[in-house]
């Protein structure tokens, strides 16, 4: 145990001390940071043109607005559209310009004039715009002020005074959802992100290990390790070293950013994603933790067992490729259970009970459906036993696979030597 | 404290590596554990270290099994390897931490070291920062540090220039003094000579020769002679039938029992003017040779 504490130690200060991992940490720190100040910082560049004001009324408009014209044929209908239009777009000056359309158009192109609305009358117009923004909501702006002229036009026609016909159409339905289990949509964003980390954090802290052990084997480090160390005390004292490190490095990243969105909090408003972010339940917290720490634990062992059996560096990535290949299956099964919707579908369900997939897929479902306490409780116990069972067949393939140079051995050749072992 | 390795078998599949290997070491002596590549002798340390159990055989301190939380074992391995890029005292303070040392004494016992291998002054360095020789003495560190019972040194002179190799030499000679047992296996005899009161010769996983260096030698049939004169052409003509040209310029001469040894001394200082005359005993290379040459084997990688 004593020795397993002294390579838990140096394993984990080779990690703190690595220049790239440092790198890494405050690079995703600054990227956190500059995301989180974005709100506040781009609201002091923008300054004046911000549209946040208390009444609506009020606009703030000046030379520097966009120009938008309307073109009518009736002047009764063109005074109509443009106090209407005044009202829906007020981030435009709104022109009536008396020159032709192909005037118009020029101005158009030449970018005098942002947009113009052609009416032909109340219920159909022409848009014209230079380059269609793929977020140009102006039309559908339109359509339904114009719908709401045309049916107050209606209305009062019918013998409806023009304000009781307002207050007919502006008529607002109140509902409440009573979501009595999970709400899909607000846990989406953060079991998204969080099966990101997972995925990441597995990949990436797995190829170290592996890379790791390969690296102490071709400098044959490993001569003098394997009769220094007990080969279990090593894999285990790798992988919990890796895993710290891994949590560290999460908790920075984490850490940092729950701490800017604190600072930033009044800029970012009532922004659903962010919002719902750093909402998430505690709970749903010390699963992720416990999920994480298991699945991460599953595949460093078996990316240690793997570093072991090549004897060069450059070998690690043509070895780890079955691994790497299960694990991103594992992922895509769970990201396209998670985007249809339905994240109890039978897949989901098997897949939350195989210790490779668990972490992910049964994380999933806890966060975005209901599970049964005693299937999540079920799938946990069989991961911390694979978690045992794979960490001591690892720790067994690499005492064997260490001392095997050369051609990087037959996987029937090492099942072999480790049923020997 | 005696050491015994007693009929320690090995197979690696179907590769029978060590065909039953016994022999025995004690403390204050050197030992010296030869054979050619391959023969087995990696394996056999490892058993003895406990990397992997033996199929057949023990391991003994004083007649009952090696406990190896006692019995501590420093190891210089033919493969010479550390960390390259990390500080040479944070690797020195780890391996000996991993051999039960605590961190303070640990720093302390390998300071001590650096300084007698006047290699101070690379405290702080990278591993990669140093030359193959100051690289192989910080290895050498590796072995000692945490003050073993047990020293293995496995070709612990190849690499090293003249200084450093006499500087190594005292090493060896305080750990014999301080009553250790150091086991060394080298293919360069003449260091075993030097150092090695007992030897064994590994052959294809078994133990051809083993003994007391001084007695393997004398106990040679004493029916050669080695002599060196101006006059070697009209010696080896007169002697035609008996007598050769060795690879150093000497004569050899062999005759037909250690009897007559001293008839053709007198015949050949009578006759002959002889600068040097003596009964031939053969080096430890000519035994090494002898017992595990022939067999063009070489062995398989251990």
């Amino acid at each position: 145990m004593n020795q397993f504490g002294t390579i838990l130690k140096f394993e984990l200060l080779s990690y703190l001390k690595n220049k790239t991992f440092l790198g890494i940490t405050i690079f995703l720190v600054v990227v956190i940071a500059a995301v989180m100040f974005f709100p506040r910082v781009s609201g002091i560049i923008i300054g004046g043109k911000d549209k946040d004001s208390s009444g609506q009324e009020i606009v703030v408009q000046d030379e520097e607005s966009p120009v938008m014209a309307i073109l009518a044929k009736d002047p009764v209908q063109t005074k109509l559209v443009y106090d209407a239009f005044s009202a829906s777009f007020p981030d435009y000056r709104i022109l009536l310009p008396t020159d032709g359309l192909s005037d118009v158009k020029e101005q158009i192109i030449s970018g005098e004039i942002e947009c113009a609305f052609v009416m032909e009358n109340l219920t159909s117009y022409t848009y014209y715009v230079n380059n269609l923004n793929m977020y140009d909501g102006n039309t559908a702006i339109a359509d339904e002020t114009l719908q709401n002229l045309c049916r107050i036009d209606a209305l009062s026609q019918a013998g409806i005074s023009q304000e009781t016909a307002a207050e007919i159409l502006s008529l607002q339905i109140n509902h409440e959802t009573e979501n009595l289990g999970v709400d899909q949509a607000q846990n989406y964003f953060y079991t998204y992100i969080m099966i990101m980390v997972l995925y990441m954090a597995i990949l990436l802290y797995g190829q170290m290990v592996a890379t790791n052990v390969a690296t102490e084997k071709s400098s044959r480090a490993m001569e003098l390790l394997i009769t220094s160390a007990k080969p279990a005390s090593m894999m285990f004292g790798k992988v919990i070293a890796s895993c710290l490190a891994g949590i560290i490095q999460l908790v920075a990243v984490f850490g940092s950013a729950y701490l800017f969105y604190n600072i930033n909090k009044s800029t970012w408003g009532n922004n659903p994603i962010i919002t719902s972010l750093f909402d998430m339940p505690l709970y749903l917290l010390v699963y992720m933790l416990i999920f994480f720490v298991l699945g991460f634990f599953v595949y460093a062992f078996l990316y240690g067992a793997i570093g072991s059996t090549a004897s060069k560096v450059e070998d690690i990535n043509t070895s780890v490729m079955p691994l790497t290949f299960l694990f991103i299956a594992a992922f895509f099964a769970v990201i396209f259970s998670m985007s249809s919707g339905n994240v109890d579908n039978m897949v989901m369900k098997v897949c939350s009970y195989i210790p490779f997939t668990s972490p992910m897929a049964m994380f999933t479902r806890i966060a975005m459906s209901t599970v049964p306490f005693y299937e999540v409780a079920i799938s946990i116990v069989i991961l911390i036993l694979s978690v045992f069972g794979i960490g001591i067949i690892s720790a067994k393939i690499y005492r064997v696979g260490v001392l095997l140079y050369g051609t990087t051995p037959k996987f029937r050749a090492i099942i072999k030597a480790v049923r020997k072992a | 404290m005696k050491l015994e390795l007693t009929n320690i078998e090995k197979s690696f599949g179907e590769k029978e590596v060590l065909k039953g290997i016994s022999f025995f070491a004690v403390s204050g002596e050197a030992f010296g554990l030869l054979g050619r590549n391959g023969a087995g002798k990696t394996t056999t340390i490892r058993i003895l270290m406990d990397v992997f159990p033996a199929e057949k055989g023990n391991v003994l301190i004083d007649g009952a099994p090696i406990n190896y939380n006692e019995i501590k074992i420093g190891y210089l391995p033919e493969e010479r390897g550390l960390y390259p890029k990390k500080k040479i005292i944070d690797q020195l303070v780890y391996f000996a931490a991993l051999h039960g040392m605590k961190s303070k004494e640990a720093v302390k016992a390998a300071d001590y070291w650096l300084e007698r291998l006047d290699m101070t002054q690379y405290r702080n360095k990278r591993l990669d920062t140093l030359s193959k020789g100051n690289q192989q003495k910080i290895q050498l560190i590796t072995a000692l540090a945490h003050n073993p019972e047990i020293v293995i040194l496995d070709e612990p002179f190849s690499g090293l220039d003249p200084v450093n190799a006499m500087l190594l030499k005292d090493v060896v000679k305080e750990e014999i003094a301080k009553g250790k047992i150091v086991l060394f296996s080298s293919h360069q005899m003449s260091y075993i000579e030097e150092f090695c009161s007992n030897i064994a010769i590994i052959n294809q996983g078994e133990i051809v020769l083993k003994g007391n260096l001084h007695d393997i030698k004398h106990n040679y049939t004493r029916d050669k002679l080695i002599l060196r004169s101006d006059r070697e052409y009209e010696i080896l003509s007169d002697l035609k039938d008996i007598s050769s040209r060795t690879e150093t310029g000497e004569v050899l001469i062999q005759l037909d029992s250690p009897d007559r040894k001293r008839e053709m001394m007198q015949y050949l200082t009578e006759k002959y003017d002889i600068d040097e005359l003596k009964v031939f005993e053969p080096s430890l290379n000519d035994i090494f040779v002898e017992y595990t040459g022939g067999e063009e084997k070489g062995g398989e990688k251990e």
